[in-house]
């Protein structure tokens, strides 16, 4: 939440400053496989945000003690690169806000990857911010869910996500860092589109329970489409192939 | 008719028996990136990683030497064990065996038998669900690519591959092709123009 | 990915004879392609393919204070991050003494080759701008010094120079550029079966006896760092010098080309 001094206008006759309107997605975009020593990957442009996601393994689970004879464990890393934003050269090395972001990840991708096949290994999850523009974890676990299909470990479903806001009374979907930076509410969720289950949600700020209620059916509506870009990328190495043969 | 399939992609509106899927609220789902076909009612995983059997064949790397076994490297989260003592050959760190899978233990740990050193060559490591597609129908692939390239080569389940000696590039480009091209019709015969055409 | 090597005897076979396993000759490089300006945020940018290695540099530029021992001079400062998705091998934590060795050498040849005039750089007492190179490896296969120092030159010589209005650094909307001097490139040699190859691939690396990384500005050689345990002759180390220079117009085209677009 920014200061309400200097507060520009973000929105005028109920269009945004990048011409949106408050249920409109930024353009996303999806390229598979561009990390050739991962087992999958995937580079997700999200507006102005850039992302890499990689998946390693499964692989013997390090330290041995970390090991659960029951089931695979999920590590993550995700970092925003030291040159990613507009402003001053960040700090390198993890930082609290990048730590939590990793664990709630984990813990998105520990619902639909089915761990019971893997006993005593370990999946990683890489989320890499080069260029961050607001909505990055949300962007992150997007990429990773495609990632995560491309490495061919089995999942119950392919999660999104995306989050929600409240710019003055407007709710409004998928915020960017200047739009995040005075917005009134900021709520990031990931969902299981199968049966819409929430596997993510963090929030600040202040929405009524209508509000709450309105964004949540918001997301879900958009959940549709980022589904679309998140199977496109995923079937595109395969189709590639089949169609070069069938001219 | 063969579709591509995602996770979470319904299957059926019914319970179907199919490896790789998951049955919610009564209908079937795939759990992975595959090939699924309704009327053969099968899903095979495009990507994928290699569950050891009894009797796969397998080619690894020599880890680790422990009290009285060697620790194998086979290209999958589960490492081989190799007991000493049905070992003919002197087995350092680095070396390449082909073994055959013995028994599986609770942890998972591949037990292996009927081990052998390979000498020379070298390895490389496909995807271990596009093994069968390497063989071929009554290996009919490989042998293709034998003859045409006279290079020897022997391939694990677990897809690790090992070739010795002929053309071995063009063996390695052709192997590579498969893996990348086995959900395609037609392969067989684009395989064999390449290794006539030598490129 | 769990088994990617080949043996030691089938590479020192090869190189023996003179071949590599992708076909290139023992002083060729693998497929260079090199693209600018991939990070809008950053004041420059390039990521650098050599062959499967993918390495993005960013440039951030900002104001801070000079080294104690260089009161009338801007600092640079290269960073290098293996990071843990880029191979197999490499483990999240702290930056690896590899993740160094890359950085350093990387940074010492932009600096001995005076690419930026550091002096220029100097705003007012306990004032300069200071210039953060950041190397990310994003795939390895093989030779991060090259492909590094290759995206990280092309980051600078593409970087835009911010300004300073009061106390805030204005980024945005301005059309100066950092200035540089030169262009350096680097250079690295492997060494197996006593022959002597440039550009090693992960696989050779791993197999390589010894390695030598050259740097030079087309005049002058700016840098060397050897690794590994292995040894190298005179004559070895003068072949890989002459080379160098040779190659140095070779890749300094490609960043003219990439400058260019």
């Amino acid at each position: 939440m920014g200061s309400t001094q200097d507060k520009p206008q973000l929105m005028i006759n109920g269009k945004r400053l990048d011409g949106r309107g408050p249920a409109d997605l930024r353009s996303i975009k999806i390229e598979p496989n561009v990390v050739k020593n991962a087992a999958g990957s995937a580079y997700i442009e999200w507006g102005k945000n850039k992302i890499i996601a990689a998946v390693h393994g499964p692989k013997e689970a390090l330290p041995k003690h970390f090991a659960d004879p029951e089931r695979a464990i999920i590590k993550c890393r995700y970092m925003m690169a030291p040159f990613s934003s507009l402003e001053e050269h960040g700090r390198t090395g993890p930082n609290r806000r990048s730590i939590e972001i990793s664990k709630v990840t984990k813990e998105v991708f520990e619902n639909v990857v089915m761990l019971e096949l893997f006993p005593n290994t370990e999946i990683d999850i890489f989320v890499e911010v080069l260029q961050g523009d607001g909505g990055t974890r949300a962007a992150g676990i997007t990429a990773a869910a495609v990632a995560m299909a491309l490495s061919g470990i089995p999942m119950t479903d392919i999660p999104y996500a995306v989050s929600a806001g409240k710019i003055g009374d407007t709710v409004v979907l998928d915020m960017d860092k200047l739009e995040d930076n005075y917005s009134d509410a900021d709520m990031p969720v990931a969902v299981k589109p199968l049966d819409n289950e929430i596997l993510l949600l963090q929030m600040d700020g202040s929405f009524t329970k209508e509000q709450l209620k309105q964004a949540i059916s918001m997301i879900t509506d958009a959940g549709k489409a980022i589904r679309e870009v998140q199977e496109k990328a995923i079937r595109k190495p395969y189709e590639q192939i089949i169609e070069k043969y069938q001219k | 008719m063969q579709t591509i399939v995602v996770p979470g992609e319904k299957l059926s509106d019914s319970i179907i028996r199919i490896q790789n899927s998951t049955v919610i609220n009564g209908k079937t789902y795939s759990t992975i990136v595959g090939l699924f076909s309704s009327d053969k009612n099968t899903l095979i995983p495009l990507e994928g990683l290699w569950h050891p059997a009894y009797g796969d064949t397998v080619i690894g790397i020599i880890e680790e030497y422990r009290l009285n076994s060697y620790v194998v490297n086979l290209n999958s989260p589960y490492k081989g064990i190799l007991i000493t003592k049905y070992v003919q050959d002197q087995l350092k760190k680095g070396d390449l065996i082909e073994a055959s899978v013995k028994e599986l233990d609770k942890t998972k740990t591949v037990v292996l038998m009927r081990s052998r050193r390979l000498t020379g060559g070298k390895i490389i490591s496909i995807t271990p669900s596009k093994v069968p597609r390497v063989l071929g129908k009554g290996n009919n692939m490989i042998n293709e690519i034998e003859q045409s390239t006279k290079s020897s080569i022997l391939i694990g389940h677990n897809g690790v591959i090992w070739l010795k000696g002929g053309d071995m590039k063009l063996a390695t480009d052709a192997i590579f092709r498969i893996q990348e091209e086995a959900h395609t019709s037609g392969l067989t015969d684009r395989i064999k123009g390449m290794l006539t055409s030598g490129s | 990915m769990y088994i990617q090597s080949a043996t030691k005897e089938f590479i020192n076979d090869l190189i023996s004879s003179g071949k590599r396993e992708d076909g290139r000759a023992l002083d060729q490089y693998r497929e260079i392609k090199l693209t600018k300006g991939v990070i809008e945020n950053a004041e420059g940018s390039a990521m650098a393919l050599f062959g499967n290695t993918k390495v993005l540099a960013g440039v951030k530029i900002g104001i801070g204070e000079p080294m104690k021992d260089k009161p009338n001079e801007g600092n640079i400062m290269t960073s290098a991050e293996l990071l843990p998705m880029a191979s197999a091998e490499y483990e999240m934590g702290p930056p690896s003494p590899d993740a160094i060795e890359v950085a350093r050498v990387i940074d010492r040849g932009i600096r001995a080759a005076g690419m930026i005039d550091t002096s220029s750089l100097f705003i007012e007492k306990d004032k300069v701008w200071e210039i953060f190179i950041d190397v990310y490896v994003l795939n390895y296969d093989g030779n991060l010094f090259d492909a590094g120092t290759t995206a990280a030159v092309t980051a600078l010589l593409s970087a835009r120079m911010p300004k300073l209005e009061g106390e805030s650094v204005v980024r945005e909307g301005l059309n100066s550029k950092l200035k540089t001097n030169n262009t350096v490139t680097s250079c690295t040699f492997a060494k197996a079966a006593n022959k002597i190859f440039i550009d090693p691939d992960a696989n050779e690396e791993e197999f390589m006896d010894t390695r030598i990384t050259i740097a030079n500005d087309g005049k002058e050689i700016r840098a060397m760092q050897k690794g590994l345990w292995g040894g190298m002759t005179a004559k070895e180390l003068e072949y890989a010098t002459d080379l160098s220079f040779e190659k140095h117009k070779e890749l300094k085209s490609i960043i003219n080309k990439t400058l260019g677009e």
